[in-house]
């Protein structure tokens, strides 16, 4: 609760400075009233009407603010989020009834939740109370089609690489490949590769190639800890790819592995081998361009 | 290009071709009024999934293709006549009317005219007044003429101001009461059961635009999506002036829907792209300013 109550704080510092004060007085009201009476169906209903005070436009933080927000929280990062779902964040965060009519009404606002309301909760879940018993709620959200409420837990949400066991995380790094979704904001993307999410990788190239479909570039990513003689055949086809990403993300790949007989291969790639020690070719910067290249 | 809003449709029950269809046509915002779904349901759970639909799946595969949906919510006539299962969908409706994108409580009125119907189309008028938002009222296919003057005057009974209703589904018969009320009148085009373009062309010459809005209320009967545009070309050629087209194909529908604060032309001639990604160049505002941001290539769902 302590926890809770800080970040409301930070919160409501954010949109201080951002949102209209006419907006921040309804919400300091509302805030007040959900903590003092704790009824449900006053949260559900400030928690759906705070789109008419407040904007979707990104919060825009300083560098500051987002180191601020990671010492509140291991992981935390609302570098993506907009004033309307921070100030939904500050309502759900206001809700402190005792455990279980938390999680009854938390549910119960999963389950009536449009896309953009789900968004907010899905990126708040770090935040919250009783995280253990959220793991199938988030689980079931990866299962959207919706990639704003898929993003709000996969990307910059340190909750799946801290709850998630390894089926359920892999499904979601796949999932988020197979959406294009720009996998450099998983966090712990690297700490949690695992030899079976690799190999899904890989297969997943093999079919996308059957299909004569192209490979989203940062999936070699995924491979690097585990490149043997099998996967080195994938990656020989992948630097040599007449587009671009895909040869940086290929040599990036070989260049980062601890497989020997991988690294003659580089010695055709002078270029990028210097381009990648000088920092100009990296997984982010692979991940931004292709995005880039995919708007 | 000339822009359309389709004020009720059912999208639900379309398919993408249909979207992709409505968009090269210029439809450019629509609005889904919760109905039924062709027999009806037995759980309270349907009842909210299909409301979850309308905010949340539905409202995002419409922007796939560079529409913006809203929606209505209510319980309809039909399924009113279930008085338990009814009982239980008025005490969800409250989660639902405050969210994002719902412009009217709708569509509600009558379809038997019976004393279930009555009670509930009471208690969501109620309802409206108490959240501030428009009323749509689906009359009848069945005695209609009487069923939509009741409409009117249970309405007025319950103080609704006029001009923040919309009588729906009307005819040549009906179509001066409720014009001479104060009330909005809207037409669907769905020939088989309720009026055809031609006939559509001859109200707007003989009663003019003000007022008066056209919808295809296609769902999932022989109905077409393209309706709107259609009827729009078709008063073109029959020399109804643009100004007149525009009003009934397009702005009257945002005017009233509007009441709401949910509606604003905004939403899609400034279209925030719906992927965060893109967004973080901080210009949501479109070149040339007409052509609504398209979410993304539509094959990367899951199905």
């Amino acid at each position: 609760m302590q926890t809770q109550n800080e970040s409301v704080a930070f919160l409501l510092e954010l949109l201080g400075t951002r949102a209209e004060g006419k907006s921040l007085d309804w919400l300091k009201s509302q805030t007040e009233k959900i903590r003092e009476e704790g009824i449900p169906n006053k949260f559900f209903l400030a928690f759906s009407q705070a789109s008419r005070y407040f904007k979707k436009d990104t919060l825009a933080l300083s560098e500051q603010e987002i180191a601020r927000a990671k010492a509140l929280v291991e992981g935390f990062d609302p570098s993506h989020w907009d004033l309307l779902q921070t100030a939904r964040t500050i309502l759900v965060l206001s809700f402190q009834p005792e455990k279980e009519i938390w999680l009854k009404s938390i549910n119960q606002l999963f389950e009536t939740s449009e896309m953009h309301e789900l968004q907010a909760l899905f990126a708040a879940l770090p935040l919250m109370p009783y995280l253990e018993d959220l793991l199938s709620r988030a689980i079931d959200g990866c299962r959207t089609n919706m990639t704003i409420v898929f993003d709000a837990i996969a990307l910059n949400n340190p909750y799946p690489p801290s709850h998630f066991p390894e089926a359920n995380w892999n499904q979601m790094v796949l999932k988020a490949i197979f959406m294009q979704r720009p996998i450099y904001r998983i966090q712990n993307l690297e700490q949690r590769r695992n030899p079976a999410l690799a190999q899904i990788a890989s297969d997943f190239a093999h079919e996308r190639w059957a299909a004569g479909r192209k490979v989203m570039p940062e999936l070699w990513r995924l491979v690097v800890p585990f490149i043997g003689d099998s996967m080195l055949e994938d990656l020989k086809k992948v630097v040599f790819s007449e587009d671009q990403l895909e040869a940086e993300a290929g040599v990036l790949a070989i260049y980062q592995s601890s497989y020997s007989p991988a690294k003659d291969i580089l010695k055709a790639f002078p270029e990028l081998v210097s381009a990648i020690e000088y920092g100009e070719v990296s997984w982010e910067k692979i991940g931004k361009d292709f995005q880039e290249k995919q708007a | 290009m000339e822009m359309y809003i389709d004020p009720h449709i059912h999208l639900v029950s379309r398919t993408t071709d249909d979207y992709e269809a409505m968009r090269k046509a210029g439809i450019v915002a629509t609005i889904e009024p919760a109905f039924w779904l062709g027999q009806p349901r037995t759980e309270v759970g349907s009842f909210k999934d299909y409301f979850s639909t309308l905010v949340g799946w539905e409202r995002f595969r419409a922007s796939q293709f560079g529409i913006v949906h809203y929606c209505t919510m209510g319980l309809n006539s039909k399924e009113a006549n279930n008085i338990a299962l009814a009982e239980q969908v008025m005490e969800l409706l409250p989660l639902y009317v405050g969210k994002e994108g719902v412009v009217a409580i709708g569509e509600i009125g009558y379809d038997d005219q019976t004393e279930a119907e009555d009670k509930f189309y009471r208690l969501q008028l109620e309802l409206a007044k108490e959240v501030s938002l428009p009323v749509l009222i689906h009359t009848p296919h069945r005695d209609k003429k009487r069923g939509t003057t009741r409409s009117m005057d249970v309405a007025e009974e319950h103080g609704m101001d006029p001009g923040w209703v919309v009588v729906d589904h009307n005819n040549e018969e009906t179509v001066k009461e409720v014009l001479d009320r104060g009330f909005w009148a809207a037409f669907t085009i769905y020939p088989h059961t309720k009026m055809g373009s031609e006939r559509m062309v001859e109200i707007v010459k003989q009663y003019g635009p003000e007022r008066i809005i056209v919808n295809s209320a296609a769902d999932w009967g022989i109905s077409d999506p393209l309706a709107v545009p259609k009827t729009a070309n078709l008063m073109r050629k029959m020399g109804i002036p643009e100004e007149h087209v525009r009003l009934t194909t397009y702005q009257n529908a945002l005017t009233v829907f509007g009441l709401s604060g949910q509606m604003h032309e905004d939403d899609w001639l400034k279209a925030p792209p719906i992927d965060q990604t893109k967004k973080l160049g901080g210009n949501s505002v479109l070149r040339g300013g007409q052509l609504p941001r398209v979410e993304g290539p539509a094959d990367r769902v899951e199905n």
